[in-house]
């Protein structure tokens, strides 16, 4: 008898302990998000290697009773890099030791649709704060239309925290719709003969002038804009190293292992904030809402900068390039790129749609920076 | 800072857009600062007048425009998809297989190649 009944305790105890037991309808819903966002990267592969590890994030915040954010571990260390603005700037290391800013040198006028596509991301602000959220709130949703996961994760952790899950999932979920969002509004926008412009080759550029924009923007952009020195200079210091063509290995750290690395740290981290408690709320829904209106302003606007710059210019500018002034590198200029060539055959748009694309990781980072600067 | 200089929505995405249409046009002043300050750069010269030569002779080799073991299925689909993209099948100047090609496999198949940020 004596042995049922610490047979029975052990049981009970064992089950008020478990997961199950602590279980809600909340958690079972999010860990059904977390399997079909499981579904959409890897089996439709949209962005399998950052929604990959965001969902596997959120499943794993789900359960119940796990402990992971009372004492030190590893998910605590992870946060940490989130919390503490670590993981983006070194995502944008890698990034600027990937990205090629020739095409940005080689036709600066570019730039100016980079700002334009910026546009979208001020359209969701004046949306969210008519819906009801606060300034600071409105400001980390509306950078979702810069197209820029990192720009949007630490815009958020910095002004609304408690939002980044829903921010996060929103910015990188049409990040991977970028090819299904972008060319209806293109299309609207554009007359065939605008698309069928074929542009002028690119001037070469010279590797002087390669490795002194990186040091150049550098110090006037965080002389500038302070608060996105991080982010800013990450970018071009990583660039540089692709650059110098004395730092190979660095260059190729920063762009593979390095790079690799934090994705796996960052994305993991960003769905661990996707718990019940905070995600499942009516918010939620408006924030996915406002994304997809900040990414549709933003693509309109740069293409109708585009039109602006094809008229100013003569007709020597396709404005479907200006579609690619939303970050999102490279996947919107190759968006440009398909939408050229499907309005005529052997019209070759990549190169040219680099520049805005580029200008746009730089705009989205200045939109951040001064919205920092005035609400923070 | 405690409290935003402002809360009008209108007002903020006036004066972001300004900012950052400021920024990035001066940044484009910089580029063109750098451009214009390069001494690397090849100076554009003036055109000379072409000099009176004699014509240079035909190759003597002429290539062999299709390589030899390649079947007939896959010259009639690459010259299909050549006259898909609006060029004639006239303007083929070789088909020739790329032996041992690495760079470019690794650039294919190279996992960052799809990482969009």
């Amino acid at each position: 008898m004596e042995l049922f009944n610490a047979f029975a305790v052990s049981l009970e105890s064992v089950w008020l302990d478990s997961g199950f037991y602590s279980f809600t309808l909340g958690n079972g819903i999010m860990i059904a998000v977390g399997l079909l966002l499981l579904y959409m990267a890897f089996v439709k592969e949209f962005e399998p290697l950052l929604l990959g590890p965001i969902a596997f994030g959120c499943i794993l915040a789900n359960f119940p009773r796990t402990g992971f954010f009372d004492e030190m571990n590893l998910m605590l260390a992870i946060n940490f890099g989130i919390k503490y603005e670590i993981f983006p700037p070194l995502i944008f290391l890698g990034i600027g030791a990937m990205t090629d800013f020739s095409p940005l040198l080689a036709r600066p006028s570019t730039l100016l649709l980079g700002a334009a596509a910026q546009i979208g991301v001020f359209v969701a602000l004046v949306g969210a704060m008519l819906v009801g959220f606060d300034v600071k709130e409105a400001a980390a949703i509306g950078i979702i239309g810069g197209a820029d996961g990192p720009t949007s994760i630490y815009l958020s952790t910095k002004l609304a925290p408690h939002l980044l899950g829903a921010i996060a999932v929103a910015a990188y979920s049409y990040m991977s719709l970028v090819p299904l969002i972008q060319p209806p509004v293109m299309r609207a926008l554009t007359t065939k003969a605008e698309r069928e412009i074929e542009m002028q080759e690119l001037r070469p550029v010279t590797k002087f002038e390669r490795v002194m924009f990186p040091i150049v923007s550098t110090i006037f952009i965080s002389l500038l804009l302070p608060p996105i020195a991080a982010l800013l200079g990450c970018l071009m210091l990583g660039n540089l190293f692709r650059e110098s063509g004395v730092t190979d290995r660095l260059s190729d750290t920063a762009q593979n292992s390095l790079c690799n690395i934090v994705t796996i740290f960052l994305a993991t981290g960003t769905g661990m904030t996707m718990n019940a408690h905070d995600f499942l709320r009516a918010d939620t829904i408006l924030i996915i809402c406002l994304g997809l209106v900040a990414f549709i302003g933003g693509t309109a606007g740069g293409v109708i900068f585009g039109k602006i710059m094809c008229k100013m210019t003569g007709g020597k500018v396709n404005p479907l390039i200006g579609s690619a002034g939303v970050s999102a590198v490279p996947m919107a200029a190759r968006v440009s790129q398909v939408e050229g060539m499907r309005a005529k055959p052997g019209n070759f748009l990549l190169m040219h749609a680099m520049g805005p694309n580029v200008a746009g990781v730089i705009g989205t980072a200045v939109a951040a920076g001064t919205m920092l600067a005035m609400l923070k | 800072m405690d409290q935003p200089v402002t809360t009008n929505p209108f007002v903020i995405m006036l004066i972001n857009m300004t900012i950052v249409f400021i920024v990035l046009v001066s940044l484009s002043f910089l580029i063109r600062l750098i451009h214009y300050c390069d001494p690397t750069k090849v100076k554009e010269t003036p055109a000379e007048e072409p000099k009176a030569v004699a014509p240079p002779p035909p190759p003597p080799v002429v290539e062999q425009p299709v390589e030899e073991g390649i079947p007939e299925e896959v010259i009639a689909v690459i010259c299909a998809a050549i006259s898909t993209y609006g060029y004639s099948v006239g303007q083929i100047h070789s088909i020739r297989p790329v032996h041992n090609n690495h760079a470019w496999e690794h650039s294919v198949t190279y996992p960052n190649t799809r990482l969009t940020h």
